[in-house]
């Protein structure tokens, strides 16, 4: 049996990691033209060369780096403004759904309210503003690279927000906060000297995976970002469907994973930087004032971003239902439910092709997880919990384009299974971290116990863990479903274009604009995780309820 | 036709699950009643561009047409840009796929399909051998696609003409030629157009190309022909010079660029520019009865003529479904579903058939045609031929090398 089990780890091992090597060999062989068929020329001398180059650098450079730094500095100016205010409640309880709703529909809304024909000028035109037409001073998407900021730091810092605040009753930061004010020091210091060097230790992670992101998003560039010149992974997507320009695309590819490499370095170099300077601060012992203007501001951050999470979606549900909304109505003049009865088959294929992607890779993800967990629980599996964030810290593009080159070298490419299988390794990663802290808390005694009564390995799995667990496992459902419906760069590249997903669809058909179709086809791709998230909520507690009231007579008459 | 594929790998994986293929023998000259007979149950995988959602809307009544009448299966695969496919297809053909393609029919024209002729990468000569090809208009345009002799490699499906639309309720008198459209930007008139390569976007700087050389013999005669046998730099010195003095006067400055035709007209639409471009003389009727744009725009084309050209749709050497690839470019010339397309509640695009030459039942669908006083008039401004092939490619890179760093 042992064995057998050993090699059960090996393949799931395998089935995780094959794509991973076989990716990147697929972007390497072909960057430095060893492979005849895909490169025939210098692809480093091209992809400099093309005039673009530079100019995409700066820009991924740019936007990349200060969407992260700002997500970074609004969640710990959340942490420290709001953390003990009615406002956190609020902010706790919205983070799950805005993190689920996919980044393409996001950024739709987005262009949606702050374009100078958008729905915040609307909304103050002409009253306030005097404009009967819109604006000329700013367009979105704009040549700096700005909107596409204001998209990354929109979608990114509930992200890095809800991992924070998942470590806050672990640093035990009501007593550091106690301890802190008791000594003299203002809110603002106990946060930045006590908890700070602490909680960053254990968000470092997520915020890499962050700065990953931002480096090499795809979709979002796509929809805010500038077109000509793009940012560099935008650029590549140019490149990597003409077999002239493959080894350039690749060696791009490469270009960029150095790239993400140099940015970690640099965050690992001003880390160490700041932390001897916050060191021999901290030794100071200035206490500090109070922070009451500083207290406002953030609080100020955090009420827009939650505006413009929601306004985003309200303004893509309101134009889902537009027939007729121009500027400057602060309303839309005519309301139609066409868009929605009338566009069923632009809207239904993609739902579905959606839909059954994101359950077969949700049930194939929990399936996958439960028995690397299980095995690592009998320690026949390692623990290897740093290897899963690979596939989130290389970047797509990177990953992609050289898994995209072995199959099509092997003719698996366009199949639904292909696609299915390249989202299983984007949500495994979640899926894994999400269980694993179950996992290992679920106090073995209950098992033991089981085992005791004669339970056997399945009935106990079956009967006590599992149930057990009902709570995290829907949890981890909905995120997974969340990730594989938000997936645009694995299925437009290994899907051959034949399996269009509302991801897809959305970027892709983003240019043709029917603008209430394409908010509809957002609403659409929004509700599904929504839906997932509301379900993940719901079921474990009406499970529980049923069970108390199936269980209150039965206890009574054995009592009797 | 049994080529040996690399199959090891996808075994590896474990996801080999498709079935070895039942090679069909269908050939660009089978009569007609084998096609079909053999089309019955077969796919189309029909890679056309999928960013109008009205092109799209049309492409699913065909579907639900030739499923009725053949048995055939349409997939539309939505592609932002047909040169992608054309990639794709030279990587299968560099590595020997020869069957079972992805690709069974496309939608291509100009470069696209001269790259594709080059390459070898088209079938046969499948067009000339449908039994509704006989009803096709007999123009230069459908025989030559940017000058590059069609030979039957592909089938035509539609016409366009280079258009642009404005609201009287905000210009007037929009600018009729590029001197005055230049004059009207620097007059604070709002204007912007998609950076190339994005298709209107290369039309628009193909048609100042023209424009600004209409009167030199030896510009006329260069874009006729290959651009490698062109002064390259001399020939296209006026246009840079003019764009130069337009883009910083351009909505964004120059800088930032809607990415299609539609987007202008949506811009048009929001009021952030004056005047929209588009490929399709009758797009401003579709639009204005889809609640898209208002009822006071109008279309117009410059005084001296614009571009127009024919597109078409050919199948890739290694197609699956050939048969049903020819019922389905049968199927876009009949008079049925060539007088919905031009039909502006639909599509409203002008047809590639020669109208007159149709059964009087077919006529009357095309004559029920409304097109509105938003389209352009019937017969207004001359169409201006196409650039040679070759041209759309060159300029495009020297386009992106000035104004896109």
């Amino acid at each position: 049996m042992r064995p057998l089990l050993y090699c059960l780890a090996a393949f799931v091992a395998i089935l995780f990691l094959l794509p991973i090597a076989l990716g990147t060999a697929g972007t390497v062989l072909p960057a430095f033209g060893l492979v005849d068929s895909l490169a025939s020329d210098d692809g480093f001398a091209t992809v400099v060369g093309d005039p673009r180059f530079a100019s995409a650098v700066v820009l991924s450079l740019r936007t990349g780096v200060i969407a992260t730094v700002l997500v970074l500095a609004v969640t710990l100016l959340t942490l420290v403004c709001v953390h003990d205010t009615k406002l956190w409640r609020l902010l706790s309880a919205s983070l799950p759904p805005v993190l689920a709703v996919p980044h393409a529909a996001i950024a739709v809304g987005l262009l949606f309210l702050i374009s100078p024909s958008g729905a915040i000028v609307r909304l103050i035109s002409p009253e306030l503003t005097g404009w009967e037409r819109p604006p000329t001073d700013w367009v979105v998407p704009d040549a700096g690279g700005w909107a596409l900021v204001i998209g990354l730091v929109v979608k990114e810092t509930p992200f890095l927000l809800l991992a924070a605040a998942a470590q806050l009753s672990a640093l035990n930061v009501e007593a550091s906060l106690r301890i802190g004010r008791t000594l003299g020091y203002s809110p603002a210091r106990c946060w930045s000297r006590l908890i700070l060097p602490r909680l960053y230790s254990r968000i470092r992670l997520t915020l890499l995976i962050i700065l990953a992101f931002n480096l090499t998003v795809v979709d979002m560039a796509l929809l805010l970002g500038p077109s000509s010149p793009p940012t560099l992974s935008v650029m590549l997507m140019s490149l990597v469907n003409d077999p002239d320009s493959r080894g350039a695309a690749s060696a791009g590819a490469l270009l960029l994973a150095l790239l993400v490499a140099g940015c970690f370095l640099f965050m690992w170099g001003l880390e160490r930087y700041v932390g001897k300077v916050a060191t021999a601060r901290r030794r100071s012992g200035a206490r500090g004032r109070g922070f009451g203007v500083f207290r406002f501001a953030g609080k100020g951050v955090v009420v827009s971003l939650l505006f413009a999470c929601i306004g985003s979606l309200v303004l893509l549900l309101m134009w889902s239902f537009t027939r007729r909304w121009r500027f400057p109505d602060a309303l839309p003049s005519e309301w139609t439910l066409q868009n929605w009865t009338t566009r069923g088959d632009i809207l239904l294929q993609p739902a579905w092709t959606t839909i059954s992607i994101a359950i077969t890779v949700t049930l194939a993800s929990i399936l996958t997880a439960i028995t690397w967990l299980e095995l690592e629980r009998h320690r026949i599996a390692p623990k290897i919990d740093g290897i899963w964030f690979l596939p989130l810290l290389i970047p797509q593009v990177s990953l992609l384009f050289g898994w995209q080159a072995v199959a099509l070298w092997s003719g698996i490419d366009g199949h639904w299974g292909t696609v299915v299988y390249t989202h299983w390794l984007y949500t495994l990663p979640y899926v894994v971290l999400i269980l694993a802290v179950a996992w290992r808390e679920l106090d073995p005694a209950w098992g033991h116990a089981a085992h005791t009564l004669g339970a056997g390995y399945w009935t106990v799995l079956w009967k006590i863990r599992l149930p057990m667990l009902r709570r995290p496992m829907c949890q981890a459902a909905a995120v997974a479903i969340a990730v594989s419906v938000a997936q645009y760069l694995p299925t437009l590249l290994l899907g051959a274009g034949r399996h269009q997903t509302l991801a897809t669809e959305l970027v892709t058909s983003f240019g043709g604009v029917d603008r209430r179709v394409i908010a509809a086809l957002a609403v659409l791709q929004s509700l599904l995780p929504l839906l997932a998230f509301v379900l993940a909520l719901i079921y474990p507690r009406w499970r529980q309820n049923r069970l108390q009231r199936d269980r209150s007579p039965k206890q009574t008459r054995a009592i009797a | 036709m049994f080529t040996n594929r690399k199959r090891f790998l996808s075994v590896a994986i474990g996801l080999a699950l498709f079935a070895s293929a039942h090679v069909k023998a269908v050939e660009p000259d089978s009569p007609w009643a084998d096609v079909v007979a053999e089309a019955r149950g077969q796919s189309v995988y029909f890679n056309a561009w999928g960013g109008s959602e009205r092109i799209n809307s049309y492409l699913a009544w065909a579907a639900e047409h030739l499923s009725d009448e053949y048995g055939v299966t349409l997939e539309h695969v939505k592609v932002g840009d047909i040169a992608e496919i054309v990639g794709q297809l030279e990587a299968a053909k560099l590595v020997g796929r020869n069957d079972k393609g992805n690709v069974d029919l496309m939608w291509v024209n100009g470069e696209n399909f001269a790259a594709m002729k080059r390459e070898a990468l088209t079938w046969g000569s499948f067009a000339t051998h449908l039994p509704n090809a006989q009803f096709v208009k007999d123009s230069p345009s459908i025989k030559a696609d940017f000058s590059v002799p069609v030979d039957g490699l592909e089938s035509p499906w539609g016409g366009a003409q280079l258009v642009f639309i404005h609201d009287t309720a905000t210009v007037e008198e929009p600018p009729r030629s590029a001197q005055a459209l230049l004059n009207f930007v620097k007059e604070g008139g709002r204007f912007t157009y998609p950076a190339p390569p994005a298709f209107h976007g290369t039309t628009f700087v193909k048609q100042l190309l023209i424009e600004l050389g209409a009167g030199s013999e030896a510009v006329t005669d260069a874009l006729a022909n290959d651009v490698t046998n062109s002064d390259f730099e001399a020939v296209t010195a006026p246009l840079w010079a003019y764009l130069d003095s337009l883009h910083p006067m351009l909505r964004g400055n120059g800088k930032t660029w809607p990415t299609s035709g539609e987007m202008t007209r949506q811009l048009l639409d929001d009021g952030e520019i004056d005047i929209a471009l588009s490929f399709n003389p009758n797009e401003a009727t579709a639009a204005v009865s889809g609640g898209q744009l208002p009822d006071t725009v109008r279309t117009y084309v410059f005084d001296n003529g614009t571009i127009g050209n024919t597109h078409f749709v050919t199948i890739p050497w290694n197609a699956n479904a050939k048969a049903a690839a020819m019922v389905t470019a049968n199927f876009f010339i009949s008079a049925e579903a060539q007088a919905r397309k031009a039909d502006p509640e639909f599509w409203g695009e002008p047809t590639v058939l020669d109208v007159s030459t149709l059964e009087p039942t077919d006529q009357a669908l095309f004559a029920g045609i409304d097109l509105g006083i938003w389209a352009l008039p019937i017969g207004e401004g001359s169409v201006l031929p196409e650039p040679h092939a070759s041209w759309a490619n060159a300029l495009e890179t020297a386009w992106l090398e000035r104004y896109s760093q």
